[in-house]
């Protein structure tokens, strides 16, 4: 869980460049994958309702990390498109890629144990080895992420300028 | 898709969510692969020996060692363990940290456990590293949406969400080589390679 600010710039850096050879992929359409990289952080309701208090509701145990892994995210995207009345597989397909590029990018982070978290869940709970990139809180990560992003939007915006009509 | 179809598939889209979390949240203990905090607050001596990570808040510095506790799901203190072998530069009370190695009992009780540490990762070295985390995360989320709300608007009537007339001066639709404007969501010509979408035509407005 690198923070959510680097994981939003990491979305909007990858669907502009996308867009660089995908037409239909404008800015709306990028403005989707941005919203899909916030899904799996949607677990952070547990610091306003935690999971003992919905387990004293329902009876039964319950986890919110569930919501940052595959299954929470193939969900999570499924709910969000019910909201495009358009364009629905186009919606799914980047709340999907914005919210793949959050977890992908926490499956590189720093573990004391060399293994990743348990995202692949519920397809398998094992636990993939490591680059052991980063952790969350150093700074050096969210620079890197908005020089990235930066670079990015001055090579795109550029990029539209040139091919403005005249 | 009209509005009572579409309440119902999100009826049934959350439950399933609904059931990920029970799903997840049941066997969550088993099979992450070391104690947890609940498992340890359960007296944890069947874990001495052996190879763990945890999760620690930090308790005190000292000079190569730090004290942790490890909590449970209330966040009540499952366990106080005496780490060694510890790089403490930077490190502060309030921090988190994930410790690995052999977990051992305390011969003098004066923890419920000791440890070597084979590897430690700084997970926040101060409470500050855990608010600057905080701060940046719900920047990121007002950034995604702001720029999701500056070209759509929430239609709440049908909850859905509707695109915004393009007023920016740079074109937030893409601009073909041509410089012909290929507005993908308002016209109501299909898109060239509608193909990838197959359920695109959908359109029953309510």
């Amino acid at each position: 869980m690198a923070d959510l600010l680097t994981h939003v710039l990491v979305a909007y850096a990858l669907g502009t460049v996308a867009s660089w050879r995908l037409e239909w992929l404008s800015k709306r359409w990028i403005a989707v994958a941005m919203v899909g990289a916030v899904l799996p952080d949607l677990n952070r309701i547990g610091l306003f309702v935690t999971d003992p208090t919905i387990e004293g509701v329902l009876g039964v145990p319950f986890a919110l990390d569930a919501l940052q892994t595959l299954g929470g995210l193939l969900v999570l995207a499924g709910i969000g498109t019910l909201a495009f009345d358009r364009y629905r597989g186009r919606a799914y397909g980047l709340l999907l890629a914005g919210g793949l590029s959050h977890l992908l990018l926490d499956a590189v982070k720093r573990y004391a144990d060399g293994q990743a978290g348990t995202w692949l869940f519920p397809v398998t709970w094992y636990r993939h080895p490591t680059p052991n990139l980063y952790v969350s809180s150093d700074p050096a990560v969210l620079l890197v992420a908005i020089s990235i992003a930066f670079a990015i939007w001055v090579i795109d915006r550029r990029w539209v300028d040139d091919h403005e009509p005249a | 898709m009209n509005r009572r179809r579409k309440f119902v598939l999100g009826i049934v889209l959350s439950a399933v969510l609904l059931g990920l979390c029970v799903h997840y949240g049941t066997t969550y203990d088993d099979a992450w692969p070391h104690p947890t905090g609940d498992q340890l607050a359960g007296g944890g001596d069947e874990y001495v020996g052996d190879h763990v990570l945890l999760f620690g808040d930090v308790q005190s510095v000292h000079e190569d060692s730090i004290t942790i506790h490890v909590t449970d799901d209330y966040g009540d203190v499952a366990a106080a363990l005496e780490v060694r072998n510890v790089e403490t530069t930077d490190l502060e009370p309030g921090g988190v940290v994930q410790v690995y190695g052999v977990l051992e009992s305390d011969s003098t009780g004066a923890h419920d456990g000791t440890m070597d540490a084979e590897e430690i990762v700084v997970v926040n070295s101060s409470p500050d590293a855990a608010t600057y985390k905080y701060v940046a995360s719900a920047l990121g989320g007002l950034f995604a949406a702001g720029f999701f709300l500056r070209h759509w608007r929430i239609d709440l009537r049908w909850l859905r969400f509707e695109p915004r007339a393009e007023a920016s001066p740079h074109g937030t639709d893409t601009l073909s080589v041509d410089g012909t404007k290929a507005d993908d969501t308002t016209s109501s010509v299909e898109e060239p390679n509608g193909s990838r979408d197959a359920d695109s035509e959908v359109n029953e407005r309510g």
